[in-house]
This record gives structure tokens, C-alpha cells and sequence, in this order.
């Protein structure tokens, strides 16, 4: 399979003089599509770095990224937008959804951006989270929804728009453990049958273990790479 | 849905956006209600002034304005005036006798202001038929009578029906006497108009200062709308052309009322100013606290790929909905109220006991404020606009932020 993520010797610094800090140490790191890896490591091993400069958030202080065949350091602010909002989606650990919007508005939002129209973009997203276990509830707030239910609406937005890559930084860190292996059952679901490509971040052994690849990083070097 | 998502952004803090939005509606509405009272004062003193005087176009002698003076005359024909009174927006024409002199009776004597007129047109326009408190304001077929003010007549020790004798220079520069009777007696409220002036019939005015019969100081044009002063303006100069005339709007004629309404509207424009400055104050304030608030949703927008431009017009229609919401509502309070004081007015009689005068001109204490397209158009233009603009910064502040700092 093609390389949809492709990392060499990618560093990334912090601060200057005394404070400076190394939160990345030359990270080299290919991710197929169809993946679906773990990254596992303590607070301030860099696993949140990685994701903000995999998914374009960030830029690295030395190295070389590319997503899906793109060389992301080489990308305007314009064009990392159009990369994020085509090719990558993402799952926050606090969900993130917009609170004013309900859960089918959220879940669109990224159709709008890409001028999809409306009966097709409500179409595609009715199907979405009725993919996620939501079906009935796609006219609630977020505030009417627990954490567990959000953390779903996040996912079918994170796949709405069919991107090459799904990152998602410790999704289920903020919900039960019933909860938590009910959404990581669903990423795996949509990684077997939709070919989602699934990179994510994560303290849990149990998560760890769920995933096909895990990788373990620690002072900004992932000094571990398994595949179960 | 961009709209949908302002729309509802700006309700997530109920009170928050109904407080921004009476602040944006009682700025404009006290604005608009202040100007609308000004103008309307603007607007019936200088009606009443033209009227008394010279209307609001002034036919006179070229050289009358160097050196005022009776022996600076002209000739107002009949037919310049019939042809000047056919024009659209022109309610009538008078002819005016401008002159000096020296008002005297057994009691003393005081220098005067004596002013010739039409009685039949001055019934008609002049507000000082009003403001007859003894006996009765002049009429045609009066002949050396007058009416003065009641101060000259306390001085003079006058009463309606007694002699007193005018002393003046006629044109040729003649010492000359009159003998007249007091026909009335008026009381404007103005110091300088109730002991300073005297008006008398044309025909006493001309025999006085010794005028031809078409003789005259001024022809006062008296206009229906006044807004229609620099058209009729335009055409009357035309007419008259090939004449030795000066046509003049009354701005030239009385330059102190039209300097003292520019510098009254120059201040009212000041603290209008300083009340708007310091509403848009508070808006800018909400608007960029608004933003900060969400700085971390503003985060999440752009991670999805939100591009900067789209999230600056999300917090514009914000804006958009504040302005448009509170200069509906400053526009529907400030319009209804001063409209209801255009009909109906504000009495100020029992404050202003002594009355108010302006340029020696008593102004009325019934107040009519004056609401027009212009000025709803113009104040909630402006307020909208300074608005939109208040949006610039916090716009510029959400595109501006760090995504990875506020999603950590």
C-alpha cells in the first residue's frame, strides 16, 4: 500500500536559549493507508506534537513531512487548510464540537467548506451518524448529548468528508471505559470496512492493544514499533 | 450556514448581545432625537425669522449690503413680482422698507428700527401678527399708524391710540417729522424686537423717506419649502439678469442667525460625536471579548480547514446582525419619539419664562423637531457602518491565533 504519511528525521523545537526544549528528535515514520496505529508514550513525549505536524497544525523545525503525497512544509496556510479539510480529519480528546450547531450541523460543517450541496451534504451525513450509533439524535446540541455520544458526532465528522487520514489525539481519554471501547470498536469497524486510515494517540494499555501497529515514544524518539 | 452559525453565536450570550444591542439602539436613538430637535429648532426659528424679515431670497440694490441705508433703494416692479410669484414653491412676495430713526413722544425718545410693509401680505407671513398683545396689528387701509413693541411702549409711556412723531433722514438726506398713532402693541419675548422696532404701512413708509411708489429696500421671496431656497434662487437670478439687482438667499441677508446655526450644529455635532464614540466604545469591547471567548472553537473551525477568510466573514455578519438589530431598533424609538415631538412639540414655556432670543430674534418655546429620510438614513448609516468597521480587529485577532496553542 502507498505511504499516505511519510516522516524523515523530522525535529521540533520549543522556546530559545535556556528554555529551549526538544519535543521532536528526528522522527523518521511511514503510515500506509489503511492503517490503523497507536502511539503511545508519557506526557511530553511528543505524541501531540506529532499529530499537530502530521495533520498540518504545526510545522517542524527541521525535516521533512508529507501527507498524502504532499510535502507539507512546502504548503501556503491556504493550501494546508484545503489539505486539512479534503484529506484529513480529526478527533480532539474533548471533542470539540461546536456548541451552537447540532449534531448533524457539526458533522456537515466540513461538507459545507467543501461546497458540497445541501440535500447531498444531509444525505451523506443522516448516513454518517446513523454509521455511529446516532441515528435519532442528529437534531441535539452537544450540551444535550454525553460525552460519549459527542466524541461519536466528532468521529462521523472526522469521516464525513472520506479523508485519506483520521488523526485523533487520546480519543477515548475522556470517557468511560465501557465508552471508550465502544468508539474504539467503531474506529476499528470503519478501518476494516471503510479503509479509514486511523492514527492516533493514546495512554490506555487497553487502547494500545486494539491497535494493528503501535509505536511508543518517549523524549521526542519513537524508540518502539510493533505490529499486533 | 455561515450565516446560521453567526446568527446563533451571537445568542450564546443572551444578555450579553441585548445589552450590546441597547447600547447600539440608545446611542442612535438619542442621536437622532437630538439632531431631529435641533433641526426642527433650526428649521421654525429660521422660518419665523425670514418672515418677519426679508424671506428666504432677498431681492435688494447691489450696493445695500456695503452701507444699509434707506437712500440705497431700488424698484420692484409689479410684473417682476407677479412673475416671480407664479415660480413652483414660492407661497408669496413682500416689499420691505428698511430704515432708521427716532421714535419720540412727551415721555423721551428712543432710536428705532422702522420697518415699512405690506400690511395685507404681513398678515399672511409675518410672525408678529401673533404677538399682538393691545389693540391690533396694521391693515391696508391704515395710514400713519404703526405697531410697536412693548418695551418702546413702556419707554415711550404708549398706549394703543397715542401720538408719538418719527424723526428720520428721508433719501435726498432731509431732516423730516411724522406724526403717527399707535395702531398696536406686540410682545415677541426679544429684548431688541419689543423695544427697538416699529413697523409701519408701506404707503406711511414711502411718504416718510420720501420713496417712488415701487420703491423699496427689499422684495422678500417667502418660500413654501425652504429646500427649494437655491432652485427659485437660481431662477430669480435669472429673471433679473439684465437688471442692476442683488439676489440673495437670506444666509447673506442675516449672517449672523446662519453663523450662529452653524456653530450651534457644529457643537451638537461635537457631543453627538463624543455619545457615539463612546457607545461604539462598548460594542468594540463585546465584539473582541466575543472572540477571545472562542478563540479555542475559532482553533477547532481552522483545524477542520475553515479558510481565514470565512471565519472573518462568520464574525462580520456578527457584527452585521448587532448593528442592523440595534440601529433598527435606535432608528424605530429615536424616529417614533422625535416624530411625536414634530406633531405634537415641547412646550418650554413654563422653564423659559423670560423666552430664548437668538441675534436679538426671539425663537419659540415650542419646540418641533424635524425628522427627515436623510437624517434616519444618515445617523443609522453611520452607526451600522462604524459598527461593521469596530469588527475589524477582533477579525483580524481570530484568524491571527495559534491553532495547536488553543487546541493543547
Amino acid at each position: 500500500m502507498a505511504n499516505i504519511v511519510s516522516l524523515q528525521k523530522v525535529t521540533k523545537d520549543y522556546g530559545e536559549g535556556d528554555a529551549l526544549t526538544h519535543a521532536l528528535r528526528g522522527v523518521d515514520l511511514m503510515v500506509e493507508a489503511g492503517e490503523f496505529t497507536a502511539m503511545a508514550g508519557p506526557s511530553g513525549s511528543g505524541k501531540s506534537t506529532l499529530l499537530n505536524i502530521i495533520g498540518g497544525l504545526d510545522r517542524p523545525t527541521a525535516g521533512r513531512v508529507e501527507v498524502d503525497g504532499r510535502e507539507i512544509n512546502t504548503l501556503s496556510k491556504t493550501e494546508l487548510s484545503l489539505l486539512r479539510r479534503d484529506r484529513i480529519g480529526f478527533i480532539f480528546q474533548s471533542y470539540n464540537l461546536i456548541p451552537v450547531l447540532t449534531a448533524l450541523e457539526n458533522a456537515e460543517y466540513v461538507l459545507m467548506l467543501q461546497g458540497i450541496p445541501t440535500a447531498e451534504r444531509r444525505e451523506r451525513v443522516r448516513e454518517a451518524l446513523k454509521e455511529v450509533g446516532l441515528e435519532g439524535l442528529e437534531n441535539r446540541y452537544p450540551r444535550q448529548l454525553s460525552g460519549g455520544q459527542q466524541q461519536r458526532v466528532a468521529i462521523a465528522r472526522a469521516i464525513i468528508s472520506e479523508p485519506g487520514l483520521v488523526l485523533a489525539d487520546e480519543p477515548t481519554a475522556n470517557v468511560d471505559s465501557e465508552t471508550g471501547k465502544a468508539l474504539l470498536d467503531l474506529m476499528r469497524r470503519l478501518n476494516e470496512e471503510k479503509g479509514v486510515t486511523f492514527f492516533f494517540s493514546t495512554h490506555e494499555e487497553a487502547v494500545m492493544k486494539r491497535a494493528r501497529r503501535l509505536l511508543r515514544l518517549r523524549d521526542g524518539v519513537i524508540f518502539n514499533d510493533q505490529a499486533h | 450556514m455561515i450565516a446560521r452559525l453567526a446568527w446563533r453565536s451571537i445568542w450564546r450570550n443572551r444578555r450579553r448581545t441585548l445589552i450590546t444591542i441597547i447600547s447600539i439602539g440608545f446611542g442612535l436613538a438619542c442621536t437622532v432625537f437630538f439632531i431631529a430637535i435641533a433641526e426642527g429648532v433650526y428649521a421654525q426659528f429660521i422660518d419665523q425669522v425670514v418672515r418677519m424679515q426679508a424671506g428666504h431670497i432677498t431681492l435688494e440694490n447691489p450696493k445695500y449690503r456695503s452701507g444699509p441705508a434707506v437712500d440705497i433703494w431700488f424698484e420692484a416692479p409689479e410684473s417682476l413680482r407677479s412673475q416671480i410669484e407664479r415660480l413652483d414653491q414660492v407661497e408669496r412676495t413682500k416689499l420691505i422698507i428698511l430704515g432708521q430713526g427716532i421714535a419720540r413722544s412727551a415721555s423721551g425718545d428712543v432710536s428705532v428700527t422702522l420697518m415699512g410693509i405690506e400690511p395685507s401680505v404681513e398678515l399672511h407671513t409675518s410672525p408678529l401678527v401673533h404677538h399682538m398683545v393691545e389693540g391690533r396689528y396694521l391693515d391696508n387701509h391704515d395710514g400713519p399708524w404703526v405697531v410697536i413693541g412693548s418695551g418702546l411702549a413702556k419707554r415711550l409711556k404708549l398706549g394703543v391710540g397715542k401720538k408719538m412723531v418719527i424723526t428720520t433722514n428721508d433719501t435726498a438726506g432731509n431732516l423730516v417729522d411724522e406724526l403717527c398713532r399707535v395702531r398696536g402693541i406686540f410682545k415677541t419675548g426679544s429684548v431688541e424686537i419689543d423695544g427697538y422696532f416699529i413697523q409701519a404701512p408701506i404707503v406711511f413708509a414711502r411718504h416718510l423717506f420720501d420713496l417712488p411708489r415701487e420703491g423699496a429696500t427689499q422684495l422678500g421671496v417667502v418660500l413654501r419649502t425652504p429646500q427649494a431656497q437655491e432652485a427659485v434662487l437660481q431662477k430669480i437670478r435669472m429673471m433679473v439678469s439684465e437688471q442692476d439687482i442683488a439676489v440673495l438667499p437670506w444666509q447673506k441677508v442675516i449672517p449672523e442667525i446662519a453663523s450662529y446655526i452653524k456653530l450651534d450644529r457644529g457643537s451638537n455635532l461635537i457631543f453627538q460625536a463624543i455619545l457615539i464614540f463612546l457607545i461604539l466604545f462598548t460594542i468594540f469591547n463585546t465584539i473582541l471579548m466575543s472572540v477571545l471567548e472562542r478563540q479555542r472553537e475559532f482553533a477547532v473551525l481552522l483545524a477542520l480547514g475553515t479558510k481565514p477568510l470565512l471565519l472573518r466573514l462568520q464574525i462580520l455578519l456578527e457584527s452585521v446582525y448587532l448593528g442592523l438589530i440595534g440601529c433598527a431598533l435606535g432608528l424605530v424609538v429615536g424616529g417614533l419619539a422625535a416624530w411625536a415631538v414634530q406633531v405634537w412639540g415641547i412646550d418650554l414655556r413654563s422653564l423659559l419664562e423670560e423666552g430664548i432670543t437668538i441675534s436679538g430674534f426671539a425663537v419659540s418655546t415650542k419646540m418641533h423637531a424635524r425628522v427627515t429620510i436623510g437624517l434616519l438614513l444618515g445617523t443609522g448609516g453611520l452607526v451600522f457602518a462604524a459598527t461593521l468597521i469596530l469588527s475589524l480587529i477582533p477579525m483580524h485577532r481570530a484568524t491571527r491565533l495559534s491553532i495547536v496553542d488553543q487546541l493543547r
